[in-house]
């Protein structure tokens, strides 16, 4: 370009500039800066147990067309489950609820300094069966069906595997962490496993580990995306309603981070990174051995393409290790939190979760 | 929002961020993921952590020695007391939540039996 194609703007131009660049300045930092409203479908506590608590999602299928065997969702340890029902419109919840599911949603809570020395054994044998027992009191079933993500999916699986005879009927894994084998695969099992990383010392400084590490960890994973990208994309799309509204739940679930209990944190690093006990068959909770032979629930077990998280090796390794008559391995395309909660989630995955749960939810 | 075509906008404020996202950052985007991959990052990581528990242990130590002796000598409950009771709660709750667990029972069998009785 030379220097007599550029053109100099008008006074009344470089007013109308101005005036729209700080509308969207201050339009930028509203959303920076406040919360969306997420969460919002209508649910009642049903149950707690110190800072767990289980939702119960009010139907809005009759009750004659509903599915008799209820939904549980059991979502990460680490993070709030509101991911699940992100935004009235794009909520896997309100999908469900749509579909004719009674669903229920265990919210782990945020962990306090007498809650330290949680760990997997508590979540897996305290907490869920008893989170379990009032589904079934409440839904008046004897069978349930258990989607459980991430950690969630962990200690799900933990769950039916010890508790075979509980009811369980349909186990769905969502980017499950329950093989270690690989320790190159992905940027936590290459840290953790590294031997200056020492998970005792962590937890014996901070107690519970701060949700803000935990969320830095897994953004480092990707840090032009996470630091960067994704603020230069809002910008991009500050007059695109959709985008906006979409980045900011995200935003909002993404920056409410809690702690995760320093036991349970402790026993991840030792225990699963590093020992891989698991899939070692050397893995015991509250002393009872883990067989995974023994889980015979229905199992489909998704598994994101592209996740940096949890790397679709550390998901893939389990499923001949079921005892499962009825086990399918899903690929979805997206990442960790995508698969769910993305733009492509309500066409890509949600569908199939959906039917392959219809086709298993009869009495 | 940012510049689409190849004229300057100097109205602009995140242009030369947009050209540099455009133009360098998928190229960043590999460098860094290809680095927190590494073993050098790994290790780097938990050197850094090993430093930064192990050097802050001994304030910790200090300060938590301070305060039990403080509020002993108040009369006040310590941390340690509040975290004891916290977790005696707990474990009260846990048992609250059998018994509940056994009253809802009660109401069901009787209902079962009835409900098998003319089958049978």
């Amino acid at each position: 370009m030379t220097a007599s194609e550029i053109r100099v703007p008008s006074f009344a131009e470089v007013y109308g500039e101005l005036v729209k660049i700080a509308g969207n300045v201050q339009k930028y930092s509203k959303l920076l800066t406040s919360n969306a409203r997420i969460a919002q479908t209508p649910k009642e506590v049903i149950w707690t147990l110190n800072k767990a608590k289980l939702y119960r999602y009010v139907p809005i299928v009759a009750d004659e067309k509903r599915h008799k065997i209820p939904l549980f969702l059991v979502f990460a340890i680490m993070n709030r489950p509101h991911v699940l029902d992100l935004r009235p419109g794009h909520s896997f919840v309100e999908y469900m609820l749509q579909h004719g599911y009674d669903v229920y949603l265990l919210d782990w809570g945020a962990p306090g300094p007498e809650d330290r020395n949680l760990n997997f054994d508590n979540y897996t044998l305290d907490y869920l069966p008893r989170a379990v027992r009032k589904v079934k009191s409440v839904s008046g079933s004897d069978t349930f069906s258990m989607l459980g993500w991430c950690l969630g999916a962990l200690i799900s699986t933990l769950y039916a595997a010890l508790r075979p005879d509980d009811g369980l009927k349909n186990l769905i894994l969502l980017t499950a962490p329950l093989d270690f084998t690989d320790k190159t695969a992905g940027g936590f099992s290459r840290w953790t496993s590294h031997p200056d990383f020492n998970a005792d010392k962590i937890v014996d400084a901070f107690g519970n580990v701060p949700g803000e590490m935990i969320d830095y960890g897994a953004k480092a994973l990707k840090s032009v995306e996470n630091f960067v990208g994704s603020f230069l994309s809002l910008w991009d799309n500050i007059n695109n309603p959709k985008v906006v509204e979409s980045w900011h739940a995200m935003n909002t679930w993404v920056r409410d981070t809690i702690p995760m209990a320093g036991g349970a944190y402790r026993q991840l690093i030792n225990e699963f990174y590093k020992e891989n006990r698991l899939m070692e068959g050397t893995l015991a909770i509250k002393g009872e051995h883990v067989d995974l032979g023994k889980l015979r629930a229905n199992v489909l077990n998704v598994i994101a393409e592209a996740d940096h998280i949890t790397p679709p090796c550390q998901s893939e390794g389990v499923m001949n290790r079921l005892g499962s008559a009825d086990k399918q391995l899903l690929r979805v395309r997206g990442g960790h939190i995508g698969i769910m909660a993305g733009s492509g989630a309500e066409k890509n995955t949600w569908p199939h979760l959906e039917q392959w749960l219809a086709a298993r939810s009869s009495l | 929002m940012t510049q689409k075509d190849e004229t300057f906008n100097p109205f602009d404020p995140t242009g030369m961020f947009k050209d540099m996202q455009t133009t360098g950052m998928d190229a960043w985007s590999k460098m860094m993921i290809q680095m927190v991959h590494t073993d050098a990052y790994a290790k780097a990581t938990g050197i850094m952590l090993d430093t930064w528990a192990s050097s802050s242990a001994v304030f910790r130590q200090t300060m938590e020695t301070i305060m039990r002796e403080v509020l002993t000598k108040l009369n006040m409950p310590t941390r340690a007391d509040v975290i004891g009771l916290a977790e005696r709660l707990g474990n009260i709750e846990m048992r609250l939540d059998d018994l509940e667990a056994k009253l809802d029972e009660k109401p069901r069998g009787p209902r079962k039996a009835a409900a098998a009785s003319p089958r049978s």
